[in-house]
């Protein structure tokens, strides 16, 4: 029986994955407003502390920085991390796994969007506080700071593959472990001060999450006057390694949650 | 593999699935044996919780047995899932798939290009099934703004428009109304005559749908079969029994008490119009009056008694004990 | 009807009234806290705010290079007691939203004969309780980790008590009339974070409302959230508080306070009275979520 090829039905499924991800967010606008209205707000919050603090300007940076890679996060952690318990809840997990395509095709074409809308709401976030508090960016500066950040969200958007499929086993307490995940993880990837700050052992750690590599770098690139955990040029380097231990990473919890889910029937339970 | 396997759209034998937790353990198959083959309906028929939608998991590479094998389209469900998952397709009633901020049409195109199918052919055929199942005005629809009968219809379209070898269709008309309902099983029926090697499994809780639809019938109940056949030869099942409908006015519980007489094969009551309507399977006429009788003593009031040819839920509710809607003694 | 306890008459509406109280509370937690066990949601409830403690500690640590300070104080007190804000009013319009989007249950429960209003005081009641733990736990460990100067022998627990009492009406209030707002949208599931969000700025949570600019400063001086923040550190810290209001005694504050409070209650409840009219002429009780 003749049928399409694997890589034609891979990147068919991509695009088509993504296309929702683009489309759905351009038509709920509800969704724009938060997006952007909570890291501006959280980003607000931290420069008038800041500020009440009396801090060196470089700070304000720092945090409006942050606050920008802040909105990609919150879309790994909810719209890719959560995607599949969400998706079952709807019945679609079903259907995506009765289809001839793969996991990674899916989750990848909702990572395209994601990134597709999120670098929306970045730049939104990035306009409107470099303009509301005068940060003023080295522009020498720019171009490396897009390479580097290009390189984190591939890197962001593996590791959110993984998390994808190990959320799937979580039940019920999924929601609440995503939940709770928000601000450790803007605490050790210093988002709002340089991740110098927590030392060599925490910041070391804390780099197995590519945003925290991959901000520092950004900020070392663009604001003088960063403390340097580690020169860009290792973290760049660092954080080329971690796409693909992610990208296998994820492609084998993939498959093992498959075959998990098929024995014990995960693929249908709902929970609410 | 037999050869029966080579020449069946769905074989399964010995099928087995225990679902198993920290409390308990359940069985929801129970050695299911079954033979479909190439361009038939055949219909799954059983009460809530028979083993139904477990077997169709299975059969959809959703759920792996825990022993026994399944076969579809000669492929080993748990073997050759890659494979077979190009050659069918799933609608479940009810299913509330797909993302309420798109189109009717980009719903069912997603879908189409999970199975490698290009966007050309695609659009033809989800235009085409849109017109014949009524469902063209709804092209640019949002989703989440169709109806419940329009919204089974995508569900249809989307099963349908990557032309799938053996479709598995689990309570496709649930909840659906009577229009909505005949669109459905007409356009499921056109499908599979289309093309004689298309092969259809349903499952459903409505005999009459069963009756009308399905080419052969399996009726399961708690994980097994408990006969399969045509719906004539089910029928034929109760033909030697007499079948009366009894109206009577409400009042005390009769129905233990009717299933007691002897003769009385089976019996169950449903209530219509402010009376009680039961449906007794008796042995021969004579039984009647003892029925009567029981009647009489409970100081309840005839309101009508007639005669009338099997049903296929008198098959049903024969082989099973109960009928379909009832709940299960505990 | 009236039933007699001890000196107190009640009639049979009235402990309907409690008695549904009771309920809503007992099932707000159940709810919240339903999929796991006591100890893992504890971890879960604490794990936020103490990130966040620890995020403003850093930062303080930063930029202030051991010179001592009572900012950190500050810090840390706001962020426990914030807890309470983001409870009440974030995580009470979530719990609502989902009784109607997830569970579709809210329509069975606005139809029934207990007020409604009384439903909703009670999930919130028990949104603020869970808010209470890590209130404490965020406390005990920024006073034991960081030595806080809070000392429980002499800290003024009447004004905590009562500033308080007087917060947390102010806070269901605001919850209970946002989110009734909030039902009028179809797919407003996280907005309450939003106006979480704008209390966070307003409030004096984490830096003093001074240092805003004159409109948004102006707002936070008519909001009670800053007046209740500035007893609850005054309270906990006494002569150590870094103060947001220097020239007021207690006594003003606690006035101020009183004042925001019924001030927000009443345009709240006429809030909410406009928004529960509007959603039954619209429908919004019952509106299917899907998005």
């Amino acid at each position: 029986m003749s049928r399409p090829s694997a890589l034609r039905i891979f990147v068919k499924t991509v695009i088509a994955r993504a296309y929702p991800r683009t489309v759905g967010h351009a038509r709920n606008w509800s969704w724009v407003v938060i997006e952007i209205v909570l890291p501006l707000i959280g980003t607000v919050a931290m420069v008038y502390v800041y500020r009440a603090l009396r801090a060196p300007a470089e700070y304000t940076g720092f945090v409006v920085l942050g606050g920008t890679l802040l909105a990609f996060w919150q879309n790994i952690v909810f719209d890719m991390a959560g995607n599949f318990i969400w998706e079952r809840g709807g019945s679609n997990l079903e259907l995506f796994t009765v289809a001839p395509t793969t996991f990674t095709a899916i989750l990848l074409g909702m990572a395209l969007g994601g990134i597709f809308y999120t670098a929306q709401r970045a730049a939104a976030v990035l306009l409107v506080t470099s303009l509301l508090f005068q940060v003023h960016y080295r522009p020498a500066g720019i171009a490396p700071a897009v390479g580097l950040l290009a390189l984190t969200l591939l890197a962001l958007y593996a590791l959110g593959m993984l998390l994808a499929s190990l959320f799937l086993f979580f039940g019920r307490s999924a929601w609440h472990a995503l939940d709770g995940m928000q601000e450790p993880v803007y605490f050790l990837s210093g988002f709002y001060f340089p991740v110098h700050s927590l030392g060599a052992y925490v910041a070391g750690a804390a780099s197995i999450i590519p945003l925290t590599l991959g901000l520092d770098a950004i900020r070392q690139v663009l604001l003088p006057g960063t403390p340097v955990f580690l020169a860009p040029a290792w973290e760049a380097g660092l954080i080329a390694l971690q796409i693909p231990a992610y990208l296998l990473s994820a492609q084998w919890a993939l498959r093992m949650m498959e075959r998990l889910a098929r024995r014990d029937a995960r693929l249908s339970m709902r929970w609410v | 593999m037999p050869d029966l396997i080579q020449s069946a759209a769905v074989q399964t034998i010995a099928l087995r699935r225990v679902y198993q937790s920290r409390r308990e353990s359940v069985v929801a198959l129970d050695g299911i044996d079954l033979s479909v083959a190439r361009g038939e309906i055949f219909g799954v028929l059983g009460p809530n919780g028979a083993g139904k939608t477990t077997l169709i998991k299975i059969l959809v590479t959703l759920l792996l047995p825990t022993s026994g094998q399944a076969f579809v389209d000669d492929l080993d469900v748990a073997r050759d899932f890659q494979e077979l998952r190009h050659r069918i397709a799933m609608v479940s009633g009810g299913e509330n798939s797909g993302y309420g901020l798109m189109k009717t049409r980009e719903h069912i195109w997603m879908f189409s290009q999970f199975y490698g199918l290009s966007s050309r052919v695609a659009r033809a055929r989800i235009d085409e099934l849109m017109e014949r199942l009524g469902l063209t005005e709804a092209a640019d629809r949002y989703v989440s703004a169709l109806s419940s009968g329009m919204r089974q219809k995508m569900n249809l379209i989307r099963g349908l428009v990557t032309d799938p070898r053996i479709l598995f269709l689990d309570e496709p008309t649930v909840a659906l109304d009577v229009g909505a309902a005949r669109d459905v099983r007409r356009e499921v029926r056109r499908w599979v005559q289309e093309d004689p090697t298309r092969t259809v499994i349903l499952t459903t809780h409505y005999m009459n749908e069963a009756d009308e639809l399905c080419d052969r019938l399996a009726i399961v109940n708690h994980g097994r079969i408990v006969a399969q056949g045509t719906p004539p030869s089910l029928k034929q099942q109760v033909q030697q029994d007499v079948i009366v409908d009894l109206q009577l006015t409400l009042g005390r519980d009769l129905l233990t008490e009717l299933r007691r007489v002897d003769g009385v094969t089976a019996a169950t009551v449903t209530q219509q119009d402010g009376a009680d309507r039961f449906s007794l399977l008796l042995a021969d006429d004579g039984v009647l009056t003892s029925v009567l009788g029981i009647v009489a003593g409970s100081g309840r009031e005839v309101l009508g008694l007639q005669k009338r040819d099997p049903s296929l839920e008198d098959a049903f509710v024969k082989l099973v004990g109960r009928g379909m809607a009832e709940e299960e003694a505990p | 009807m009236q039933v007699r306890f001890g000196g107190f008459g009640l009639t049979t509406a009235g402990i309907q009234t409690w008695r549904g109280l009771g309920a809503s509370a007992r099932l707000g937690w159940q709810v919240s806290s339903n999929w796991t066990s006591p100890g893992v949601f504890l971890v879960y409830s604490v794990l936020r705010p103490i990130s966040a403690a620890l995020i403003l500690t850093v930062i303080y640590q930063v930029i202030t290079r051991g010179r001592a300070s009572t900012y950190l104080a500050f810090l840390i007190t706001g962020t426990a007691f914030w807890s309470f804000v983001q409870q009440g009013l974030s995580g009470f319009a979530n719990a609502i939203l989902d009784d109607r989007g997830q569970y579709r249950m809210l329509k069975y429960i606005y139809i029934a004969p207990l007020p409604f209003g009384v439903y909703l005081v009670g999930r919130a009641i028990a949104q603020l309780a869970g808010a209470a733990a890590s209130a404490v736990i965020v406390i005990g460990l920024g006073t034991i980790t960081l030595h806080l100067p809070i000392n429980p022998l002499r800290a003024n627990w009447l004004l905590l008590g009562v500033a308080c009492l007087l917060a947390f009406a102010a806070i269901v209030a605001i919850g209970m009339a946002f989110t009734f707002l909030l039902l009028a949208g179809r797919d407003t599931h996280g907005y309450g974070e939003i106006g979480a969000g704008v209390l966070y700025v307003i409030s004096g949570a984490i830096f003093p409302i001074g240092i805003l600019p004159g409109p948004l400063a102006t707002i936070a001086a008519l909001s009670p959230l800053a007046y209740w923040m500035e007893l609850v550190r005054r309270s906990l810290l006494q002569a150590q508080a870094y103060q947001m209001f220097p020239g007021l005694s207690d006594v003003d504050v606690l006035i101020r306070l009183v004042a925001s409070t019924i001030g927000t209650v009443v345009v709240a409840s006429l809030v909410f009275r406009w928004a529960d009219r509007r959603g039954r002429q619209q429908g919004y009780v019952d509106r299917d979520v899907q998005w």
